[in-house]
């Protein structure tokens, strides 16, 4: 039987059978929930136009397409330097400000700094933004100041605030109170609190987020590079504009040395971090 | 009358402005080569003011007239899906295969990983725009692109995972005979399960996000219809679009944790 | 001094935590509070510095001059003047563990010096030198650039110690300092909390009826939210049974054995 033309869901009914023989039973309260699974995956499918055959012909596809743009083009190298490094740049400067705002935002909306008004309200602006994708935000930006760096970087700033103001807002909720009670009960005052007993505890986290956070933001200044906001994201989808594919090539090359040497240096400075964070 | 030595404030001081000012101008000086004020965001806000104002009032009747708007919702969601179960069950298979306790030969677990490695890191642009190409615009593309990137961002990690289980053979099983490869599989997927199902259902979530981004660049689903309304200037169906992406978003995280919590029970993502 | 009157504080079910709590401590003892677990005795000593405001009732401390504020009734930038001058140490790690022992010191007059310069300057080199001085008296000098959270227990209440005497204090308050400690510990720190009593009211509250019945001048038991004793530290083992409903007995310590108490 040519395996590439059967419906998937017969294939999944034959495994399932298969398994009859260890133990029916067992799944038997799987059945349910698989039965819902593939009910779902064929009207995804449907609407996709994906069945498993042509699921595989695509990935063939464009596996082969990718096989075709080798080699890269040698001599456009030299074109991507300037680019690759006006991407690091931006995520660079996404990551800083967008950290000075997260901690804003983090104090804000942890429960024993702020009231519980305020804390709410933060709490939820926080979650808004954690579900407006970076491109969104950068298309409305685009759509205000037009193309450019800037709506990149603010872009890049702005989607810090949901990943790190929360996991910063989780980590000062998380730090003893009585600390904090001791602090006030000499006479200092909230922002002291902050400054001298807040933000020096919370600093190897903050710092670690921030590195992880700038993992990310590399990746997303590529994408959002060639919406507009340059670099060489923006160099990569020109060259498949212009068909020049070999091009399209070398910038890949170049992107994933950025990626991979970004996650290096992340994770070297991580490590330090942690030992510096080990209360040396 | 032993001294103690301190580092006296005035100097931890100098030390703290030292540092501050030199990341000031490090920051600085990458502010101007880009070209960028931090303070233009406030100076030129009028043009978010202009811009917000018309945005504000958004238009649901687009999703009225344009019937089209109801079936993208229905296009992004199975993009998302159909990306995360096929990425999934891909990155399961080759997670097995480059697991250092279920597979005994070494050459291909080191290919594997490779492949898993190179996935990982090739950026979600180049894989749309390919698959574009490859076989058209549209939701197609979209799915396949987060098929090749739930494998990425996944398939290192359940390899990470199957090698985390507690297996009592050793390699000496292996030279027993094939069956017994099957009884580890089997004694190796109940414990990895749990993981396997909170890290899909964070993938679902994930490739949502991820899905509407790739609309932008011809993967279809209501990311397209967000540029084709922007492209035209309809600044009230963009707002209206944004509100249902925000609530799409938040339902579907909603969504993913309450089946998370069904299944597992109460406790955090591994 | 320290002068309490008639504290009360419910719960809205109608139970009382604080039935009536007053009683007065000069400069020069050194009190004990002692009861059972929930008696209320650390809600008491939590109004004394404001950190818990009672229902009814004053609280009111004496500054140099012998002019008295009700703490009660005072608004918020008053409260954390008067917190200026009242020393505390609480239970376990309160202090930020990853400042340096003398920071945590100096962290003491925070209240005195003006906001801006502390957040924009940090503490003056004159400062520091105080704070060592502190860090000696209580022989931890050498400890002064170690962070906190790598100290013992025994250390890191030192440092508090340290922290309340730089503050120059009218009052000092003590929550449970020695609960934490091993035996031997907690008896060099009693044995520093006991000089500062000379120049100022100190109260604490204890779980060592053995300690405070060797260091305190005065103790106060506090059962069901009511005093119930206030007098000679050195308390008969009915008044024990009293206070904590248990066969109790002391055993004198001597000086380099270990104090214990036997439940019969």
């Amino acid at each position: 039987m040519n395996n590439r033309n059967m419906p998937y869901r017969l294939c999944l009914l034959t495994d399932f059978m298969k398994w009859r023989e260890f133990s029916f039973k067992r799944y038997r309260k799987w059945l349910l929930p698989l039965l819902i699974l593939a009910a779902m995956t064929e009207g995804a499918a449907i609407i996709c136009g994906a069945t498993f055959g042509k699921l595989e012909e695509g990935l063939l596809k464009g596996i082969s397409f990718l096989g075709f743009m080798f080699p890269p083009d040698w001599s456009a190298f030299a074109e991507m330097v300037q680019p690759a490094f006006q991407s690091i740049v931006i995520a660079f400067l996404g990551t800083v400000f967008g950290t000075i705002l997260s901690v804003v935002f983090a104090l804000l909306a942890a429960a024993n700094i702020s009231n519980p008004w305020v804390r709410n309200i933060t709490r939820l602006l926080i979650g808004l933004e954690r579900s407006i994708p970076e491109i969104v935000i950068l298309l409305l930006l685009i759509a205000a100041f037009g193309l450019g760096s800037m709506p990149g970087i603010i872009a890049l700033s702005l989607g810090c605030i949901g990943m790190l103001g929360k996991l910063l807002a989780d980590t000062i909720e998380e730090l003893d109170p009585i600390m904090m009670e001791s602090m006030e009960s000499v006479g200092a005052n909230k922002m002291q609190i902050i400054v001298f007993g807040v933000l020096p505890q919370i600093m190897p986290n903050l710092i670690s987020y921030a590195l992880f956070r700038f993992e990310i933001n590399i990746r997303l200044s590529v994408i959002l590079g060639a919406v507009g906001a340059g670099g060489v994201g923006y160099e990569l989808d020109y060259s498949f504009g212009m068909l020049q594919y070999h091009r399209a090539f070398t910038a890949l090359l170049v992107i994933i040395v950025m990626i991979f040497g970004t996650e290096r240096l992340s994770y070297i400075l991580r490590g330090k971090i942690k030992m510096e964070g080990a209360l040396k | 009358m032993n001294t103690i030595e301190i580092t006296l404030p005035s100097k931890k001081y100098k030390r703290r402005m030292t540092i501050f000012s030199v990341s000031a101008i490090v920051v600085s000086v990458a502010c101007i080569y880009m070209n960028f004020n931090p303070l233009g965001f406030f100076a030129e806000f009028h043009f978010v003011r202009d811009l917000l104002g018309e945005m504000f009032m958004p238009n649901y009747r687009v999703l009225a007239d344009n019937s089209s708007i109801g079936y993208s919702i229905l296009q992004t969601l199975s993009m998302a899906f159909l990306g995360t179960i096929y990425g999934g069950i891909i990155a399961v298979i080759l997670a097995f295969l480059a697991a250092l306790n279920t597979m005994p030969y070494r050459i291909v677990r080191v290919l594997t990983s490779i492949t898993l490695s190179l996935l990982r890191v090739i950026p979600v642009l180049v894989v749309i725009l390919i698959f574009v190409i490859a076989v058209g615009p549209g939701v197609f593309a979209g799915m396949l692109t987060l098929v090749i990137t739930t494998i990425g961002t996944f398939g290192k990690l359940f390899a990470e995972i199957i090698e985390n289980t507690e297996n009592p053979p050793g390699e000496a099983i292996y030279s027993v005979g094939a069956s017994r490869l099957q009884v580890i599989r089997f004694s190796i997927i109940p414990q990895i399960l749990p993981s396997l199902i909170a890290n899909l259902l964070y993938a679902f979530d994930v490739n949502i996000r991820t899905a509407i981004g790739l609309g932008i660049f011809g993967g279809g689903g209501i990311g397209f219809q967000l540029q084709m309304a922007k492209s035209v200037l309809h600044y009230k169906d963009v707002t209206a679009l944004i509100s249902i992406i925000i609530v799409l978003v938040i339902l579907a995280e909603k969504l993913s944790d309450f089946l998370r919590r069904k299944i597992l029970g109460d406790g955090k993502l591994r | 001094m320290i002068e309490v009157k008639n504290l009360t504080k419910s719960l809205p079910n109608g139970r009382m935590l604080l039935d009536g709590i007053s009683f007065k401590v000069r400069k020069g003892e050194f009190v004990g509070i002692l009861g059972p677990s929930g008696a209320g005795k650390t809600l008491t000593l939590r109004c004394l510095n404001g950190l818990l405001k009672p229902d009814t009732g004053e609280v009111i401390i004496h500054d140099e001059n012998g002019n008295g504020r009700d703490i009660c009734k005072i608004n918020k930038r008053e409260l954390r003047r008067v917190r200026q001058r009242i020393g505390v140490i609480f239970q376990g790690y309160h202090l930020v563990k990853r400042l340096s022992a003398l920071e945590n010191v100096m962290i003491g007059r925070l209240g005195q010096i003006s906001t801006a310069r502390s957040l924009f300057y940090g503490f003056t080199d004159g400062e520091a030198a105080e704070a060592l001085l502190a860090l000696e008296k209580v022989k931890i000098g050498h400890l002064a650039e170690i962070k906190t959270g790598n100290l013992s227990g025994g250390e890191m209440q030192r440092v508090a110690i340290a922290r309340a005497i730089f503050q120059l204090p009218t009052l000092l308050i003590a929550d449970e300092p020695i609960s934490n400690l091993d035996p031997s510990n907690a008896k060099v720190i009693m044995k520093m909390i006991k000089p500062l009593s000379a120049t100022m009211p100190v109260v604490g509250v204890f779980h060592q009826p053995d300690m405070t019945a060797k260091y305190c001048t005065r103790v106060i038991a506090i059962k069901d939210g009511k005093v119930i004793y206030d007098g000679d530290p050195k308390l008969s083992n009915d008044m024990l049974v009293e206070i904590y409903g248990e066969e109790l007995s002391l055993i004198e310590q001597q000086e380099h054995a270990v104090p214990a108490m036997l439940i019969n």
